[in-house]
């Protein structure tokens, strides 16, 4: 008696392929629900930001609010104050009389910090970081949808806490601009599988009530939504600089080295062709 | 003037075989005169490693190893003209290097590199790869970064799960009891000096046993077999100029994407530089998520794949020492992929995937479905090779052409 393999192999291959097959799309699919939560934790997805290197007001407007408010606390500990000042196109004079003040300060000296790390780390009970490479180690999205996702927590140390950043050991130095923001709840559309409003039999939209939204109280800040917004762009703007402060130098470089070798990948490739008669 | 540059040309010669060494290696050494893209990969790996190799020395004028390893890179990066230029140089060039060498490695699986006679050539390859999985080791733990910090220690545990030898062997690597300055030190005289005097020596032998039995082609055609009367293969072109010129143009198009990535994209989204990379190495904060370069990460994920750690050591050793044995587990009559059976075709292309998928696997955080996917993917890559000898022994072969 001879039995037939056949067809016990073919369903093994059909059924072994199709479980292949499974598992390699499942491993693309699960990317989002793999991850612990959004890149921006609690907040979900990043808000986008695009940064503007050549707007030299917006990077000076940066660099202002972050000596201000900013370097009390955080160092920029790799980067010189004489870089910032030429690169922003601020002069020296100006930019030391009027935001640096400090006159032990050399221009070429690195922007240390004005607190001592061990101080600090008594203090709020970690060292605040420096912040020279912070928009390269999270990203100028994950930097800027931080500092606008402050909210009241009275169950924190300094009665805030941060949708990005949960827990997080920084008072939010910017309340005084933006005003108290809290986590409100609000009626929301339903939304009916089929991606559009839920109806009831009047035609009326359902809500149903929805927490976790950031509002801010009015009147509580000294500047309006839209300067509020700006400020933190101009401030992210300046960090995606002091994090590649060669960036735009090292694209304009790009283009001629890439256009270079463009051209010598044609010209070689014509000469090639030439040569390569001597054996076809 | 000319005759006496001629009598010192000749007075050299006569002393040091330059001429004929010329002649023989590059002027006139023959090599086959039908070949495809996939034969550019050799040449490419050779510039990128010169590549390396100036942009290296550059940067040890720049770099300080030991615990101010950090900040002398941002000093590099920041207050030194072009430091910027001369650091992403070598980083690309990380990565491309590790890019070509795969794609070459695929080429002499593809049409059969490795078959008689050229077993030591592809063994001298082989040890070349391993040389610089070690260099891009040591290399990536010199920034001294929170992922160089956890990369190494991931990668020195491993050591440690040895039997009997294991903790102290550890501790002898590091020279500390945890990764330190130390640490950082030592590596780098392996990374500078002692490694890539391993590469060079390799890759001199490489291209002397090449030279030796003389470069393949894709069809896996013997083109030794037919001769002119100089001995000199008819399916052949002398080196220069016919394949300097070839060359030239995949160099040209290899460099335009070098300096695209370079210039534009220089952490490749992540992979190429990690942005976790970008904070000081700290022994007290573990990341998120360990993750090595996309170059090591099929090899991490059947680390993970592997519940136990000696034995998941012993299967990321095992991946890349069962390149060596290759030779003699293929039993085809043919060399090239154009005249092997289906079998063949379809065990590469599984390969393939299961290796690109266990790279993909290995750059992401683990989950049932991956972990199981990793499982199935490093039997595939496993089966590949343990099962090569009995698939091209019982398919059908093509028969080969006699000339190119």
């Amino acid at each position: 008696m001879t039995i037939d393999f056949k067809p016990l192999c073919y369903s093994l291959v059909k059924y072994s392929s199709t479980l292949f097959l499974y598992f390699f799309i499942s491993i693309f699919i699960n990317k989002t629900y793999a991850a612990e939560g959004g890149p921006c934790k609690d907040y979900g997805e990043c808000e986008e930001f695009k940064h503007s290197l050549t707007d030299m007001p917006s990077l000076q407007s940066g660099a202002s609010t972050f000596i201000t408010y900013c370097y009390g606390c955080h160092s920029l500990q790799y980067s010189r104050w004489n870089r910032v000042s030429s690169d922003l196109e601020i002069p020296e004079e100006i930019f030391f009389n009027s935001l640096v003040f400090d006159p032990s300060i050399k221009p070429g000296d690195l922007m240390v910090g004005s607190m001592s790390k061990q101080d600090s780390a008594e203090w709020f009970g970690v060292a605040p970081p420096d912040l020279t490479l912070v928009t390269r180690l999270h990203g100028s999205d994950w930097v800027y949808t931080y500092l606008k996702t402050f909210y009241e927590d009275s169950s924190k140390q300094y009665g805030v806490n941060n949708l990005v950043y949960p827990g997080v050991a920084m008072p939010n130095v910017l309340a005084a601009l933006q005003g108290n923001q809290q986590l409100v709840c609000k009626n929301v559309p339903v939304i009916a599988s089929n991606g559009g409003e839920k109806r009831d039999d009047l035609g009326k939209t359902i809500t149903e009530e929805k927490c976790g939204y950031l509002s801010v109280k009015e009147g509580t800040g000294t500047l309006n939504e839209q300067e509020f917004d700006k400020l933190i762009y101009d401030l992210t703007n300046f960090l995606t600089y002091v994090g590649d402060p060669d960036k735009i130098e090292r694209e304009r470089l790009g283009w001629y080295v890439v256009f270079f070798f463009i051209i010598f990948t044609a010209l070689s490739s014509l000469l090639y062709r030439e040569y390569q008669k001597d054996y076809h | 003037m000319s005759d006496n540059l001629t009598k010192v040309f000749n007075w050299i010669n006569h002393r040091l075989p330059v001429q004929n060494t010329f002649e023989r290696h590059l002027s006139k050494h023959p090599v086959p005169k039908k070949v495809n893209f996939w034969y550019l990969f050799g040449a490419l790996a050779a510039v990128v490693l010169v590549i390396q190799i100036v942009s290296g020395i550059w940067l040890i004028m720049l770099y300080s190893p030991g615990e101010g390893a950090f900040a002398s890179i941002e000093y590099m990066m920041r207050d030194v003209d072009y430091g910027w230029l001369i650091r992403y140089m070598h980083t690309t060039g990380a990565s491309m290097f590790f890019a070509v060498v795969y794609l070459h490695m695929f080429r002499g699986l593809l049409y059969g590199s490795y078959q008689k006679p050229r077993e030591l050539v592809w063994i001298f390859g082989c040890t070349i790869y391993l040389a610089m999985m070690a260099e891009g080791f040591l290399g990536y733990v010199l920034p001294y970064g929170q992922m160089s910090y956890w990369g190494a220690q991931v990668i020195i545990s491993l050591f440690g799960a040895l039997p009997y030898i294991g903790e102290s062997l550890e501790l002898w690597m590091r020279g500390d009891y945890y990764i330190s300055g130390i640490t950082i030190n030592r590596f780098f005289a392996l990374h500078v000096v002692a490694l890539p005097l391993v590469l060079i020596a390799l890759v001199f032998l490489h291209l002397v046993a090449l030279h030796e039995v003389g470069a393949g082609n894709p069809e896996g055609i013997d083109i030794e077999a037919h001769t002119d009367e100089d001995g000199v293969p008819l399916d052949s072109v002398p080196f220069f100029p016919y394949k300097v010129l070839n060359a030239l143009v995949g160099i040209g198009v290899f460099l335009t994407v070098f300096t695209i990535i370079m210039f534009f994209f220089p952490e490749g989204g992540g992979y190429f530089i990690e942005y976790a990379n970008y904070e000081e190495a700290n022994p007290l904060v573990t990341p998120d998520h360990i993750a090595p370069v996309w170059y090591y990460s099929p090899y991490y994920s059947m680390l993970r794949a592997v519940p136990d750690k000696l034995g998941g050591f012993a299967v990321m050793g095992a991946a890349v020492a069962i390149f060596f044995v290759v030779p003699w587990l293929d039993k085809s009559k043919v060399a090239s992929i154009r005249y092997k059976g289906v079998l063949s075709k379809i065990a590469l292309v599984l390969f393939g995937i299961s290796f690109l998928t266990l790279g993909y696997l290995g750059t992401v955080s683990v989950t049932e479905h991956r972990k199981t996917m990793s499982i199935i993917c490093t039997f595939i890559y496993f089966g590949y090779f343990l099962l090569m000898p009995i698939y091209t022994s019982i398919e059908k072969t093509k028969p080969v052409p006699d000339r190119l």
